[in-house]
């Protein structure tokens, strides 16, 4: 019973994700108020039928109290959260009692930011993202969610059975000698080639990796490029599971998948694949809806694109080599660029073990100076909209002459490229004249909505330069197949007889065992290194055959619903500003410690840590990192020019283990887990 | 009492009662559906927009899942809310057409009521300049909500049905009274435990409580009245109900505190000093009174010939005419713990049901004359009665047609009690005042069954008898079940209030309320002198440490923080008691928990029947945050047993 669906604020459903229990949750509401004999709808118009009233007090609310719904909870413990970022509305809903508010929220941020990945700076133009979300032509919309679905739940499943996922921190394979051997072969070899290659288009591997299943193996970044952060590596490694799913996790499920719905299969409420008459018909109706209701329409007049531009989306052919666009957060000496272009090459090199590339594409400059007059527009808006006028609202770096005769430069150097530009250049003019001419309106309030058009359109620029595959007439740019092919061979043939050894070890990663003798009554541990990323925690994957440390069945199955909650739970109160949490629960005692050291281990003095409001984004580094936005930045106030570095360990002991015993244990794993050398005890 | 607090301080800012099925049509506008707003100052337009959304959005989702909305969050506000489709009432005298509602899918009918009520916990401006706000777990906004719509229930019968017979206005004078009493708490600590005010009992002569206790026992030597409490100055001092019933009572007792006795009120023979006034119990509530308290627990095994004589006496009395003997206990008896009636050969004992007739002989006496009242029992069509019997046990039936009829009108009293006795005195002629009792017990099934005596007897065999245990955790929604009339008697020493619940009949009975009055008149002067002397208790001056034992049993709350808002200091410490209180509610098998933030370390920890929270002061806390045997944090369990044994909290 769960679903997510994202709306424009005039309830256009720009994407559903639902569950088969409520897909036939909702057909049969939808059933119940419908006619008899009246065959049913397509699933998209009941869902849009029954969440519109909700969407469209949503906005009254924001509109008339300036206020907006978090989140509902009914007496059956149905939850719904509510989120709005921009002018489209997240809904998640739960009705089966697996997931709390908390990863409700969570599972909407994560979405947004796997939008982000997807669709880079379009995401800043609402007009644009809602027709990218909904593309008009239905196949392609289905494909699109489709994907979107299979992200969604490739998501899920991690976030409900890998603890990297439960903690949102990249979990390393721990064999040192292995991991340099590799690293070292990535850098020496492998990137070096291909970046020397003539085939490689223009393009530029800044980044490879090796993950098995989830954990990553070795990581290499090349000496110009930026760090990857923690949540775009994060993100991508569910992209890569999304591509090709370990099949641990995959073939257990998959007999009681087909059995249960095919068990389902008369009552008729898992929707097949909808045939194309259906399609027709419910393209068809939709027009006359949406003309016979013409204020759910959206249509800012000022707002025209190149609509060709928006009609000429096609669907590249399924072609393995083709690389996935996503955009990357790049810090840079002069500043930090979100969203950057970056071709990534996904490349299995057996079942559970794949090699991913990063590529910088060579047109990126043309984004940072979008990026650029985008920033340079919105805080222009900005001060308009405070009110601030003339010289006052166009103070601050860069000044407004100077992406004036910027913008005029980077507008003639598209003129000549294929990249319609003809409307930028209409608005640009225009916005001159409003606001350098003498005598004209200058700098007040009614040159916002031409701010707003200006973005809109940069972001359109953005969108055709990288999001749209340039036709079959151009040449690819993108390692050539043939290349990638080598890339892939190489890294088989350095890694053939680590194989089997690596799929095993990505399930036994350190286990318990090694712990007993040193630690009696611990039962699980999870350490995360914040600064980095990176978290190191015994195995508990209970979905193999083989017994864990744990038990098989349910005592492993309860430990691990401990460890879940656990989290969750520490997250709240770290969330209400604490950082140390012990709790004494059933037959377990529960610890938490969340502390700050400096670059030489130094263990710094605890400080304030934000309170948040309840509905604030999700405690993490998936979707947003918390710990370096908000609890870093806050915390460095005082610790101005020091690296302050961040933990967190997380123990779980037996109930009857004296508190003091408890302590010290923690005390010895924090010390020792992290200590210069990286190496655990083992 | 009534000490009023700082409006940024209230415990709620908004509260409404919405009507939805008045506005139904396209022109209705949404003020029609709007029963009562608070602040009642607030612009209409703005009522309406809350009003509107949150009632259209909450029913919405409750379409969609099935289930109305408990808990409604917006960035800014939490609010609580009830949602009641209340199929009962207004199937019955519904402005709309009652059809509407047979065809009407259950929840999804468009004949759908919703009374909706919503609040929102204050998230103190003042203190957020601190940079710590206390945001009062959502756990107990929704009881403050409960305990509200209670509170109206208990003094005015359901919601619907005051609606009908009382002006807005009056209703809404009523709501603002009880949401004042509710918001008066006096800190913060006691609005996240919902709890009840009580004297410090560590200043009181404990020699003082047993005389109240035993005020309270004599009292019940009359076998009218049910159970009572004593107050003093708006506290408790003793109390034989369980904490939500004496919680109910003292808004009475605060309101007459500070005000003459309101018009509803009607004074005894005795002159100002005692007053009465109508008040509703739900049937577990009033089970739980009648059921004697070694009995409590063990009531639904007992048989009616275990009984104690006390409780026979007492019932037996309670359903016949007052002068009637002990003669025959046992069947009597039976009654008072209906339960297990059914259960019993003896029903199908033909004697039992002789008084039948008899019965149906007082139902003239049910006058369906009165348009406005809801004629919930014997005037009751007999398909809806049908329904009805068939959901609910035939027990509930019983003590609802001896009090359905009542008004808050304390007059219509008086006739019901002829009609009680009425009925008593017929069922004497047909065969003992038990007998009688029986015959209004079957009452239903008589209507359900078309008067037919064999289905009634199957009827009464089939009847499903969910347990209910006596407890008091475990009562009845009062806008679910029905409610029954009952008397709340106050005698008025000066401060000291003495609070009894007492059958209907006791206002008529002089003799009865003669005796109570002057059993306990001198006992209550002697302990209102003693009360009055005992300082009020210093707040204590603030220690080391810093401490709250909530009871769940009694609902107190034992602590010695100075209270009063505002406490900066106390802070830190409200706000990790008002995080661990919300878990603990969450999570049944967490003991203990020990959080820190930079600036405290707070221990709390729970058994069954309590929670006890404690925070030591000074000593710096300050340290890197880092896993040490040696932190002060983790000696606070420690330093709470050892500390907290002098103020008699027992942590071992």
């Amino acid at each position: 019973m769960k679903c997510l669906l994202i709306a424009s604020e005039s309830a256009e459903v720009l994407f559903h994700w639902t569950d088969p229990e409520y897909q036939q949750h909702i057909q049969e509401q939808y059933g119940a108020s419908q006619e008899e004999g009246q065959g049913l709808p397509a699933f998209e118009d009941s869902i849009s039928t029954l969440f519109a009233p909700i969407i469209i007090s949503c906005s009254t609310m924001v509109d008339r109290l300036g206020d907006s719904y978090t989140s509902f909870t009914t007496e059956n413990n149905h939850i719904y959260v509510l989120h709005q970022f921009d002018e489209c509305l997240y809904i998640a809903v739960n009705g089966d009692g697996e997931e709390g508010e908390d990863d409700l929220r969570r599972k909407t941020y994560v979405m947004k930011k796997m939008i982000e990945v997807l669709f880079g700076m379009v995401t800043l133009s609402s007009y644009l993202l809602r027709r990218e979300l909904r593309p008009q032509d239905t196949d392609q919309r289905a494909r699109l969610w489709k994907h979107l679905q299979s992200l969604l739940e490739t998501y899920s499943h991690l976030r409900e059975n890998d603890q990297s996922f439960l903690v949102e921190a990249v979990e390393r394979l721990i064999h040192p000698t292995l991991c340099e051997q590799c690293i070292e072969f990535l850098e020496r070899r492998l990137v070096q080639q291909l970046n020397s290659s003539v085939e490689r288009a223009g393009e530029e591997v800044l980044h490879a990796f090796i993950l098995v299943h989830t954990k990553l193996l070795a990581f290499y970044s090349s000496r110009n490029a930026s760090t990857l952060s923690t949540s775009d590596l994060l993100t991508l490694i569910i992209m890569a599971q999304n591509m090709y799913p370990s099949d641990v996790d995959h073939d257990d499920p998959a007999p009681e998948d087909v059995e249960s719905t095919s068990g389902s299969g008369p009552e008729s409420f898992y929707t097949p694949e909808p045939s194309p008459t259906d399609r027709d018909s419910s393209s068809s109706e939709e027009k006359p809806v949406r003309g016979s209701t013409p204020v759910f329409e959206f249509v800012d007049p000022d707002i025209q694109m190149a609509e060709d531009s928006l009609q000429t989306l096609e669907v590249p052919p399924p072609d393995p080599s083709t690389p996935h666009r996503v955009f990357l957060e790049v810090s840079l000496k002069e500043g930090l660029y979100p969203m950057m272009p970056h071709s990534m090459y996904c490349l299995p090199l057996w079942p559970g073990i794949t090699l991913v590339l990063l590529t910088k594409v060579p047109t990126s400059a043309v984004a940072m100076s979008v990026y650029k007059f985008l920033e340079a527009f919105a805080k222009l808006e900005k001060r308009l909209s405070e009110g601030q006028e003339g010289s006052a609202a166009t103070r601050g770096q860069p000044t407004i002459h100077d992406v004036r005769s910027k913008l005029d430069k980077f507008i003639k150097a598209l003129g000549p490229s294929e990249i319609q530009s003809a409307q930028l250049q209409n608005v640009w003019t225009e916005f001159k004249n409003r606001a350098f001419a003498r005598g004209g309106p200058g700098f007040n309030r009614d040159l916002i909505p031409w701010c707003k058009n200006m973005k809109t359109q940069l972001c359109g620029i953005y969108r055709q330069c990288f999001l749209i595959e340039s036709g079959p007439t151009d040449i690819p740019r993108r390692l050539s197949p043939g290349l990638q092919e080598r890339a892939q061979t190489m890294v088989q043939e350095k890694l053939m007889d680590w194989k089997d050894f690596l799929l095993v070890k990505s399930k036994r990663n350190i286990t318990m065992v090694s712990y007993l003798e040193d630690f009696p009554g611990l039962i699980h541990f999870i350490c995360v290194d914040r600064s980095t990323g990176q978290m190191i925690a015994p195995s508990l994957s209970i979905t193999e055959r083989a017994t864990s440390e744990l038990g098989k069945g349910p005592v492993a199955q309860f430990i691990k619903r401990k460890v879940w909650d656990l989290v969750s739970t520490t997250r709240h109160y770290l969330q209400k500003g604490y950082s140390t949490v012990t709790l004494r629960d059933g037959d377990f005692y529960f610890c938490y410690f969340l502390w700050f050291e400096n670059e030489t281990g130094f263990k710094l003095e605890a400080g304030d840590i934000p309170v948040l409001p309840d509905d604030s984004a999700p405690i993490g580094m998936l979707a947003w990192d918390y710990y370096s936005r908000k609890l870093l930045r806050y915390y460095s106030k005082n610790h101005q020019g020091e690296v302050v570095k961040c933990y967190e360990l997380l123990t779980v002991h037996l109930g009857v283990i004296p508190t003091e015993i408890i302590l010290q244990h923690c005390r010895q794993l924090a010390s020792k887990l992290w200590e210069p050398s990286r190496n655990p005890l083992l | 009492m009534a000490e009023l607090l700082p409006p940024d301080v209230r415990r709620c800012t908004y509260f409404f009662l919405y009507d939805g099925s008045k506005v139904k049509g396209e022109g209705d506008r949404t003020r029609e559906g709007i029963c009562y707003f608070y602040p009642e100052e607030t612009p209409l337009d703005r009522q309406e927009l809350l009003c509107g959304q949150l009632a259209g959005v909450g029913r919405c989702v409750s379409e969609l899942s099935f289930s109305p909305v408990r808990i409604l969050r917006l960035r800014r506000n939490k609010f609580a809310i009830r949602m009641k489709d209340d199929f009962f009432w207004v199937s019955v005298d519904a402005a709309g057409p009652a059809a509407d509602f047979q065809d009407g899918s259950g929840f999804v009918s468009s004949e759908y009521e919703s009374v909706m009520v919503i609040q929102r916990i204050y998230l103190c401006r003042s203190f957020q300049a601190l940079g710590c706000s206390v945001e009062v777990p959502i756990v107990s906004v929704c009881e403050l909500l409960d305990q509200l719509i209670d509170l109206f229930c208990f003094y005015n019968g359901s919601v619907r049905q005051s609606y009908q017979l009382s002006s807005q206005e009056f209703l809404a004078a009523r709501w603002a009274r009880y949401l004042s009493h509710l918001q008066s708490g006096s800190s913060e600590l006691h609005h996240i435990f919902s709890c009840l005010r009580t004297i410090d009992s560590t200043n009181v002569d404990p020699l003082l409580l047993l005389k109240a206790a035993l005020i309270l026992q004599a009292c019940q030597r009359c076998p009218l009245v049910l159970a009572g409490c004593i107050l003093f100055r708006g506290r408790v001092v003793s109390t034989q109900m369980c904490p939500e019933l004496t919680m109910k009572v003292m808004v009475h007792e605060s309101e007459t505190y500070t005000k003459t006795p309101a018009a509803h009120c009607s004074s005894g023979p005795f002159g100002g000093a005692v007053s009465s006034v109508t008040v509703f119990l739900t049937l577990s509530e009033l089970q739980y009174l009648q059921s004697a308290p070694v009995n409590k627990h063990l009531s639904s095994e007992s048989t009616p010939q275990k009984e104690t004589p006390r409780r026979k006496t007492r019932l037996s009395r309670t359903l016949s005419d007052m002068p009637s003997t002990d003669s025959d206990p046992s069947d009597r008896g039976s009654l008072q713990s209906p339960q297990l009636e059914s259960f019993s050969p003896q029903l199908s004992d033909s004697s039992v049901f002789s008084p039948v007739p008899s019965h149906s002989a007082t139902d003239p006496l049910h006058p369906p004359t009165q348009p406005l009242q809801p004629p919930f029992s014997n005037g009751k069509h007999s398909s809806e009665a049908e329904d009805e019997a068939l959901e609910e046990p035939s027990y509930y039936h019983s003590f609802h047609s001896n009090g359905g009829d009542s008004q808050t009108d304390a007059s219509v009293f008086e006739e019901n009690c002829q009609v009680l006795n009425g009925g008593g005195d017929g069922g004497g002629d047909g065969g003992g005042d038990g007998g009688a009792a029986c015959g209004t017990v079957f009452d239903f099934r008589e209507a359900a069954n078309d008067e037919s005596h064999d289905g009634k007897e199957d009827g009464c065999r089939s009847a499903p008898e969910p347990p209910r245990p006596p407890h008091c955790g475990a009562f009845d929604d009062p806008e679910q079940s029905q409610l029954v009339p009952m008397t709340l008697y106050l005698h008025r020493v000066k401060g000291l209030v003495l609070a009894l619940l007492v059958e209907p009949l006791f206002l008529s009975d002089t003799a009865s309320m003669e005796e109570v009055y002057h059993s306990s008149l001198a006992s209550l002067n002697g302990l209102e002198a003693h009360l009055r002397t005992v300082a009020p208790g210093a707040p204590g001056a603030p220690g080391p440490y810093v401490f709250a034992h909530f009871d769940h049993i009694q609902s107190t709350l034992t602590t010695n923080l100075s209270g009063g808002p505002g406490g900066a200091p106390e802070r830190p410490f409200v706000r990790a008691t008002s995080l661990l209180h919300s878990h603990f509610c969450n999570t049944e098998t967490l003991q203990e928990a020990i959080i820190r933030s930079a600036g405290a370390a707070v221990y709390g920890t729970r058994s069954v029947a309590q929670e006890t929270y404690f925070q030591q002061h000074g000593g710096s806390f300050r340290n890197s945050g880092i896993p040490n045997h040696q932190d002060s944090a983790f000696s606070l369990p420690g330093k709470a047993r050892h500390r907290l044994l002098k103020h008699g909290v027992n942590l071992l």
